[in-house]
């Protein structure tokens, strides 16, 4: 009897260390992923590396230009076209959207060209992007699609699946909250559908070919090379939000508020 | 907001050192001819600062230093931090760049 009773409690503790770790075929499916642990950064960080917060000297707004492909001139259909050289010499235009596009409101796909620092984790389930800002986008890797139309509605982050092509993961977002890209004057529909590749191309470095296809203001599918450098100055995720903002805008001017 | 053309250096008291997102600020006393005026100095975000050897405890409450900043555009006692030192001079002390060791 106590013999029963001693196997029994033998095979309790190892049913139960084994419901707390993986499976064999899951562990597997760790072990066939690439690894990209670690802390990435797109060139727009490195403007505003810095105690001010940006590069003295440095004029950020050529150099987001420069390195900001988002902020470039998308292949755009008559209408758009118009509408984006009008809103190029819109000065007051201009300098509403800045406004309004405050850094802590960084939406897709600019938060993939943009000045955030990420941490990538890759599980067999999902890939997930964190975010400095405390964004996180969850790319689905089980097999599943975009939900139904109903269960759908537009966010700034979009809905994202993505299955692997070897080494390299297949992004593909829709249901991004239509608007501006933001620190620009370029625009995406409700029907804006992304694609990203995305893969490791050496031991410190991340690229992402991304795709932008809109039937509603392109004439043709838009796309970049965007790459990523490790982060090599940094222990730990420093995650930050905007609940002590003390810029509010007043008369239409950015200002200081009082401590 | 800030007149990147243009540079103050202010000599003056920390008041409080925010360490707060997504802008961390320096609320400095500078003594002047009709009294003590506060300037708010604005600086990058925490991630920004950590990475560049900056902590909470870098700047204390009371402590006397000297910051060099780019004033508002409007006139107001606000500028975005260009760079600090001690009142002699020497630079304030920081930690490596993003590590938890000094």
């Amino acid at each position: 009897m106590t013999r029963t009773l001693l196997a029994a409690l033998v095979l309790l503790v190892i049913a139960s260390a084994c419901a707390q770790r993986n499976l064999p075929q899951r562990a597997q499916a760790f072990a066939s992923l690439p690894d990209w642990t670690g802390l990435w950064e797109s060139s727009a960080a490195r403007l505003f590396l810095s105690p001010a917060g940006f590069l003295e000297g440095v004029d950020t707004q050529d150099e987001i230009s420069k390195r900001v492909q988002l902020t470039g001139h998308p292949p755009l259909n008559d209408e758009w076209e118009r509408k984006y050289q009008s809103a190029a010499h819109d000065t007051a235009a201009i300098q509403a959207a800045v406004l309004s596009a405050k850094s802590c409101a960084t939406s897709f796909p600019l938060i993939m060209d943009w000045a955030r620092v990420f941490q990538v984790a890759v599980t067999p389930e999902e890939t997930l992007m964190v975010f400095e800002s405390a964004d996180v986008r969850h790319i689905y890797t089980d097999g599943r699609s975009h939900p139904q139309k109903d269960d759908l509605w537009p966010t700034p982050l979009g809905d994202s699946v993505g299955h692997w092509e070897g080494d390299t993961l297949v992004i593909d977002t829709v249901a991004r909250t239509p608007g501006r890209i933001g620190m620009g004057s370029n625009d995406l529909s409700e029907q804006a559908h992304f694609v990203e590749r995305m893969r490791r191309i050496d031991k410190n470095t991340l690229e992402n070919q991304l795709t932008i296809d809109d039937p509603l203001r392109f004439t043709r599918p838009w796309q970049m090379t965007l790459r990523y450098s490790r982060v090599t100055d940094l222990d730990r995720m420093i995650a930050w939000d905007c609940s002590h903002d003390r810029n509010p805008v007043v008369d239409g001017e950015l200002t200081i508020a009082p401590p | 907001m800030f007149d990147p053309k243009q540079s103050v250096t202010l000599i003056g008291t920390i008041n409080a050192f925010q360490w707060t997102s997504p802008h961390c600020w320096i609320q400095l006393s500078v003594d002047g001819p009709q009294g003590a005026v506060e300037w708010s100095i604005q600086m990058g975000s925490t991630l920004e600062l950590y990475r560049s050897g900056w902590r909470p405890s870098t700047l204390e409450s009371g402590e006397k230093i000297t910051i060099v900043a780019h004033p508002m555009r409007n006139g107001s006692h606000g500028g975005l931090f260009v760079s600090a030192a001690n009142t002699d001079g020497t630079p304030l002390k920081t930690k490596s760049a993003g590590s938890s060791t000094p």
